[in-house]
């Protein structure tokens, strides 16, 4: 499968996507075939910086040294440019409260009880 | 003084409109309590006047206005063939240029106890004459305002310069209902040290600025303005819980950081948590513009404090090295909070770009102002905080480049810091000349984001505008 990713999206992530992102990344494309074929791979590399994100700030969890914790933050802030540039107002909105449960979850020390992130993200793109 | 544009569009070629309710809610929105409100119409076919708005009575006026200056009677303005530079679309209106004339183009209403001082049965009404158009009239009002305006009012700080409507108390009040608004219906466990952050304080430089710019455009609605300026200071919280987990800060605001008081996972958890939910109020408001204007400054943000942490290792660093974080770590979301508010307000694309580099150099002076806080003991926090936490510091790295004092201090930064280095370097930089550069390179950049906003009309907003970029610099908390 093709990866149409520009230089840009994947700007300091270069450790991460050999580490897990491109596997996420991958999976997630299915995901994204009702969407409009440019905007397909931005979506799917959306969801997986979240999913890779969260992870590493050990989100639900032991919090992530400092270091890990920017770059998970990173993830998170390209993900929301992504989706702004390429996602309906509708699946922006679903990919926000999917961080906001799973996050939730976790502050009320309740994330054995919360839906996987990735279940969260695939139901967020139905959001079209 | 306050300055405004009050516009609005007349559908009839003859028309009174009654501005009475707009103009008491400019005062009311301004905070003016005793003083004056100046009208003055921006065209010379729409006059203004005071009476009843009574309907046989205005059509009385207008009868009125006809038979004296009836339309076609022979006017000589009408007679383009002797008239020189006449445009393609000039109207035949002299008629409604004498009908001006009897009328007037200047009128001061007094204001008392907050409220337009009218009788029982007077309205203001601005008088089409050649319509239907879209008009405009200039406000300004002058005198005694509810509360001296500062920039950084919500915390008693500042020397305020100015006031401007939508730098006034209602509009700062709307924030922060709007915040508390959105924290009520939070779960308690991230809603709770988030809440304790939001009543601590804080400027609210953002919310400010997104609120000033919105008030720009032609689309000026001050709920929306209001929940964009509150989801941006959501943000900017949520990016602070994570800095004090990172920085390892016990407190901000004279409260315990998230960290600190709750453990880092429920920091690393709120921070997501406001995150998200700010980036999703943003996104609710749907203008895609907007919410790419923020995603790109908080990406921005996040990866200048990547850089920031690694530089240092090479604490205290450079002045390009220190450009380019404080860029990204604080004057993007000022940028942003410029060029978001004014695209809200559907404000031009010269409009937006001036705010938006007025922003990054107000961003980049107030970090500086920041930096040199650290070395006042008048300003409430542990003098030294930036040096015990290696935090890139502009007067430290000017320190450092020092001739006299500089050895010193870099032989003592490439050490471990206790109290006694930590109070030493303090020392040392309020010694050298580090703290005035500092100051003067602030103030420059100042004075360059003034005049960034020379070349754009800016509806009367110049000098709140300015007053704030001045406040940002000179503050000593």
């Amino acid at each position: 499968m093709s990866i149409q990713l520009v230089e840009r999206d994947l700007d300091r992530l270069e450790s991460l996507w050999e580490d897990g992102l491109s596997d996420a990344y991958r999976s997630y494309l299915e995901a994204v075939q009702a969407y409009e074929p440019e905007a397909q791979p931005r979506l799917a590399l959306a969801a997986a910086l979240i999913e890779i994100g969260l992870r590493l700030q050990g989100l639900g969890g032991r919090a992530a040294a400092a270091p890990t914790l920017l770059m998970g933050d990173l993830c998170l802030a390209r993900s929301s440019r992504l989706l702004a540039g390429a996602a309906p107002q509708s699946v922006q909105i679903a990919f926000a409260r999917a961080i906001e449960t799973l996050s939730s979850s976790a502050a009320s020390g309740s994330s054995a009880l919360a839906p996987r992130t990735r279940d969260l993200l695939l139901r967020a793109f139905e959001a079209k | 003084m306050i300055g405004r544009r009050l516009r609005f569009e007349t559908t009839q070629a003859t028309e009174f409109v009654d501005i009475t309710d707009r103009l008491r809610e400019e005062v009311h929105r301004a905070g003016l309590k005793i003083g004056r409100l100046h009208l003055q119409s921006l065209h010379t076919t729409l006059g203004l006047a005071v009476n009843e708005n009574e309907p046989l009575l205005l059509r009385d006026f207008q009868v009125l206005l006809e038979r004296i200056a009836p339309e076609g009677a022979g006017y000589e303005h009408d007679d383009f063939a002797r008239r020189m530079n006449v445009a393609t679309n000039e109207p035949v209106n002299g008629h409604a240029h004498c009908r001006q004339l009897l009328l007037t183009g200047f009128t001061t209403v007094l204001v008392e106890d907050g409220d337009l001082v009218l009788g029982q049965w007077q309205s203001v009404f601005a008088v089409e004459l050649d319509g239907p158009r879209h008009r405009q009239l200039a406000l300004q009002l002058d005198g005694e305002f509810a509360s001296p305006l500062s920039p950084f009012s919500g915390e008693g700080q500042g020397e305020g310069r100015g006031r401007s409507a939508e730098a006034g108390p209602a509009s700062q009040t709307l924030v922060e209902l709007e915040l508390a608004r959105q924290l009520l219906v939070d779960p308690e466990p991230v809603a709770t040290p988030m809440r304790r952050l939001v009543e601590a304080g804080g400027k609210r430089m953002r919310p400010r600025l997104v609120q000033l710019t919105a008030g720009i455009g032609p689309r000026s609605e001050p709920l929306r303005a209001a929940a964009l300026a509150a989801a941006v200071e959501l943000l900017h919280n949520a990016t602070l819980i994570h800095d004090d987990y990172v920085d390892e800060s016990t407190h901000r605001r004279g409260q315990p950081t998230v960290a600190a008081a709750e453990g880092p996972e429920r920091a690393v958890a709120v921070g997501d948590y406001y995150f998200a939910k700010a980036t999703r109020l943003i996104a609710e408001i749907g203008n895609r513009d907007v919410t790419s204007t923020i995603a790109e400054a908080l990406e921005a943000i996040c990866a200048s404090q990547i850089d920031d942490v690694a530089l240092r290792g090479a604490f205290p660093g450079d002045h390009d090295s220190y450009l380019r974080v404080v860029r990204g770590k604080t004057a993007a979301l000022f940028a942003a909070a410029c060029a978001s508010g004014a695209l809200l307000s559907e404000a031009g694309p010269e409009v937006v770009d001036a705010l938006r580099r007025y922003g990054d150099l107000v961003g980049v002076a107030f970090q500086m102002a920041d930096d040199m806080v650290d070395f006042s003991p008048s300003s409430g926090k542990p003098v030294g905080l930036d040096i015990r936490q290696r935090v890139l510091s502009l007067p430290l790295i000017y320190a450092a480049e020092d001739r006299t004092v500089g050895p010193e201090v870099r032989r003592l930064l490439a050490g471990s810091l206790g109290d006694a280095e930590v109070g030493r370097v303090t020392d040392l930089v309020i010694s050298s000349n580090a703290l005035d550069r500092v100051r003067d390179e602030a103030t420059a950049l100042v004075e360059t984001a003034v005049h960034e906003l020379e070349a754009i009309e800016l509806d009367g907003l110049r000098p709140i505008l300015i007053s704030l970029a001045r406040s940002a610099v000179d503050r000593t908390a």
